[in-house]
């Protein structure tokens, strides 16, 4: 799918280099709700992605979309590129405070 | 030339959104694509609710993502003026189930 | 205007951005591609309820994944100007395409250069340049070039 991206749009660059993050944590989302974290080993076109010592951030029994502080360990796994929604790298995030003064923001200003 | 889905002729109108969430976005479209993507000028979101009229939220310009549009239907800017979406009251749309 | 130039043209704005699954993430426009995949830098997400907040300092987010994503206004009279320009640049693209047919012209000696001003329509193109090129190498190597004018070298073969 990538590829094909690459070749009908003519640009060679996917929008974020993932080189940069390799042998450094990320967090990754996938489709379905789940959220893993670890070290970041090697990844392909598509997305599919090595993860080493990862780590899954476990979730609310009863609301799955929800995430908590439990973990469970997983070790070194593959996550599969078309069920990944968002990577981030771990460096540097963290949870705050509502920044916001109101829950629904007029962000774009 | 490849944009013959209709929306052609909406472009710089006022229309309305129904959004696979429930959501009722109002707004001027602006631009469209094959994958039914949507940009919307001077939007507002309509909540609508049982237990109050109709709450207008301003959203400003707007990228919708085609994947997530159910409607999108023309808006008749002079009957819509003539609502009084105050004294309205309806029960807000559920999301798509897929 | 096509929703993705939008996005190009917000490149380095902030914007809101509202994930099917409810999450939404508020940063800085790094880049974006035709699938709508993007990178955000200097983000804030936040939960589907609203009650939890996380910063992170980039992240990339996959296009099917986006329900909407809101662009501060002004970005929309800045595509304007974009697309101004795009349209202006065009006939230049295909005044430069015509010149070339010429310059053809002067390598493939004489008709040849019919083949590549030809490039308007293919079958015109494809007579002339089958002719161009029986008549000379130089021609047909001028139409080979100029896209339309292959056909034209194929046709000259068949000759």
């Amino acid at each position: 799918m990538w590829g094909l991206c690459v070749g009908k749009s003519g640009r060679k660059e996917t929008v974020l280099d993932l080189a940069k993050f390799v042998d450094r944590g990320v967090s990754v989302k996938l489709s379905g709700g789940r959220q893993v974290t670890g070290t970041l080993k090697g990844y392909d076109q598509l997305l599919n992605l090595v993860l080493d010592e990862a780590t899954e951030n476990l979730r609310d029994s009863d609301d799955p979309l929800k995430t908590t502080d439990q973990m469970r360990q997983l070790g070194l796994i593959v996550c599969r590129g078309t069920a990944v929604m968002l990577v981030a790298p771990t460096d540097g995030t963290e949870e705050i405070a509502n920044p916001f003064l109101a829950n629904e923001t007029p962000a774009a200003t | 030339m490849a944009t013959d889905t209709g929306l052609e002729s909406l472009i710089d109108q006022t229309i309305s959104v129904i959004t696979n969430d429930g959501r009722n976005i109002v707004g001027v479209l602006k631009g469209f694509d094959q994958a039914t993507n949507l940009i919307l000028d001077e939007s507002h979101e309509r909540v609508y609710s049982t237990k109050a009229g109709v709450e207008q939220v301003v959203l400003g310009l707007h990228i919708i993502r085609g994947d997530n549009i159910g409607v999108v239907g023309e808006l008749d800017e002079e009957l819509d003026s003539n609502l009084d979406l105050s004294a309205l009251r309806a029960h807000p749309l559920k999301a798509v189930q897929h | 205007m096509l929703p993705l130039s939008l996005l190009k043209t917000a490149q380095g704005h902030p914007m809101l951005v509202e994930l099917k699954n409810g999450e939404t993430y508020n940063g800085h426009l790094v880049n974006c591609d035709t699938w709508m995949n993007i990178h955000l830098r200097e983000v804030i997400c936040t939960s589907k309820d609203g009650d939890r907040f996380w910063r992170m300092p980039e992240c990339y987010i996959r296009g099917n994944t986006i329900k909407y994503l809101r662009v501060p206004d002004e970005v929309i009279d800045k595509v304007q100007e974009e697309t101004v320009k795009r349209s202006d640049r065009k006939p230049t693209i295909g005044g430069r395409g015509r010149g070339r047919g010429r310059a053809e012209d002067g390598v493939g000696r004489g008709r040849g250069g019919e083949g590549g001003r030809g490039g308007r329509g293919y079958q015109e193109d494809g007579a002339a340049g089958g002719r161009g090129g029986a008549r000379g190498s130089g021609g047909a190597r001028g139409g080979g070039r100029s896209g339309g004018g292959r056909g034209g070298a194929s046709r000259g073969r068949s000759q």
